[in-house]
């Protein structure tokens, strides 16, 4: 296996959002109408053609005046991916050897399976094309050798990006580094995430980031045991029909029973 | 179609074709769904110009029309099967003679106690196929709340799919003479004496026509 993985180091980050921009610039995607919330989050959330999101959070501090965090936000590239499950088209969203999870938006039809069922709250749909965007881990970067735009133009180094256990290696020495409350946050659930984070911060002082994140239970009991059972059912009841047939046999109106 | 000789007539053109429009629709959505549900059905796509979106979108649009054609059904069957009788617990306690030998079986109306049954599922799992389809189509509940919908979708399909089988083998094969209710409408009276002694009766004293 090639298997990478893209680190964020949240507490190298200094918000200035090159990352935001790059990755726009590399994926083609337009500049969109915004507003002012009295935050520097911009745009308010991931959309259709923003897959990349530096989001912050304010912390009041007890002084007076606050504390910034922040958190660059994109797909996780699951390794037990929840939207590939899903998916009802086969080879629309697939997987690279990379471990990039990518959406073929040729073949997408917009059923929003995927949105309704990831645990990061990360697909996007777009209700002009009628099909569903997020972050593709620049698989058409690193399949040739390149790292993806976000992490080749971050200056503080807080997204970096290289081989699996060399990258989850560095996460926990950073963590132990920073001492504290510092966690890693990936490689523990979903079978291993393709982008981890190095928090300084407990996982509940980032907004929108899912504490213990899993594959839904809905999706087990659609997926792997309903839709099994839909096949069990009709076979058996061909099955129970045909023996009824051929034991007990039809019932005749010219017998008895007025 | 003029009255046959010795033949009498056990449904009225808008039962016939309302049944058939459900049924029909029923299966376009169990192919189409089933396309959507099994990756290694999805060559069914092929069959229509666009592939899985326009395969997906007709699939709800007939959702729409199966949706429709069941309130139709409801006016045409609803007072004769959303009731159970004192004949009808009787009739379940033997499974109307259809899984043992049974020395009589309790008369049955317009409909057995099994149909009535089967009725009252189908009208339970319309409601929840109705129900999630529409709010899988446009999900506009919370995410938390829309993956449910695919598991009850789902299980409607377990439920249906089992009884569509049984309900088409007693239509058929398994009770022959029967399957005319849905075709031209008649059938011989020793039919109607076999599988609705009490219809029968209803009918030639006059009290109902169909
Ligand atoms: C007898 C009735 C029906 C059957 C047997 C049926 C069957 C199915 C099946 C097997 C699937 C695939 C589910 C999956 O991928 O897990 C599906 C999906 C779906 N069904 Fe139905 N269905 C029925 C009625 C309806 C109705 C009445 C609607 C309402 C419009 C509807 C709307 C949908 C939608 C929206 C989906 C999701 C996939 C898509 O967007 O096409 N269905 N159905
Ligand atoms: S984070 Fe969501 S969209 Fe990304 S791979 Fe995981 S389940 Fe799919
Ligand atoms: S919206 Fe597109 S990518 Fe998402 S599950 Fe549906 S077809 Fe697949
Ligand atoms: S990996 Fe590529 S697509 Fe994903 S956020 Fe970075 S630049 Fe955007």
């Amino acid at each position: 296996m090639n298997e990478k993985v893209m680190l964020i180091d949240v507490s190298k980050c200094t918000a200035c959002r090159g990352c935001q921009v790059a990755c726009k610039q590399w994926n083609r995607l337009p500049a969109e109408k915004t507003q002012q919330r009295g935050t520097h989050q911009n745009p308010p959330d991931l959309t259709p053609a923003t897959w990349n999101l530096v989001r912050f959070t304010e912390i009041p501090l007890r002084e007076g005046g606050v504390r910034w965090l922040f958190r660059k936000d994109n797909c996780m590239h699951c390794e037990d991916a929840a939207c590939q499950r899903a998916c009802p088209v086969p080879g629309c969203i697939f997987k690279t050897a990379e471990g990039a999870v990518v959406i073929d938006t040729e073949k997408c039809i917009g059923c929003e399976y995927c949105v309704n069922v990831c645990p990061f709250e990360i697909p996007r749909f777009d209700s002009a094309t009628k099909k569903v965007y997020k972050c593709t881990l620049c698989w058409d970067r690193i399949g040739n050798g390149q790292i993806p735009a976000c992490a080749k133009t971050c200056g503080p180094g807080a997204v970096t990006f290289g081989p699996k256990e060399k990258m989850i290696a560095q996460a926990y020495a950073r963590a132990k580094a920073l001492g504290g409350d510092a966690t890693v946050y990936g490689d523990k659930f979903v079978k291993g995430t393709h982008v981890m984070y190095v928090l300084p911060e407990k996982v509940r002082m980032y907004e929108k980031l899912t504490i213990n994140p899993s594959v839904p239970v809905s999706v087990y009991l659609w997926k792997d045991f309903l839709k099994p059972v839909s096949v069990l059912a009709i076979g058996a009841a061909l099955v129970g029909t045909f023996f009824h047939y051929i034991i007990k046999g039809p019932k005749r109106p010219e017998e008895g029973g007025e | 179609m003029a009255k046959p000789k010795n033949l009498i007539l056990s449904s009225t053109v808008f039962e016939r074709v309302v049944h058939w429009v459900l049924a029909g629709s029923c299966l376009f959505l169990f192919l189409t769904g089933f396309g959507l549900m099994f990756h290694s059905l999805s060559f069914m796509a092929n069959f229509f110009p666009g592939g899985h979106y326009i395969m997906k979108l007709l699939h709800n649009i007939v959702g729409i029309i199966f949706g429709i054609a069941f309130l139709f059904a409801l006016i045409a069957w609803g007072k004769d099967t959303l009731y159970f009788d004192e004949d009808d617990k009787k009739w379940f306690r033997v499974m109307g003679g259809y899984l043992w030998e049974v020395e009589k079986v309790p008369e049955a109306g317009k409909f057995n106690a099994g149909q009535k049954m089967f009725f009252m599922v189908l009208f339970l799992f319309w409601f929840i196929m109705m129900g999630t389809g529409i709010f899988m189509w446009f999900p506009i509940f919370p995410a938390e709340i829309t993956r449910w919908l695919y598991v009850l979708h789902a299980l409607g399909v377990v439920v249906l799919g089992g009884f569509l089988v049984i309900h088409f083998y007693l239509g058929t094969y398994g009770n022959p003479g029967t399957f005319q209710v849905m075709g031209h409408g008649y059938v011989t009276k020793g039919w109607a004496k076999k599988h609705r002694p009490k219809w029968l009766r209803d009918v030639e004293a006059g009290r109902r026509s169909v």
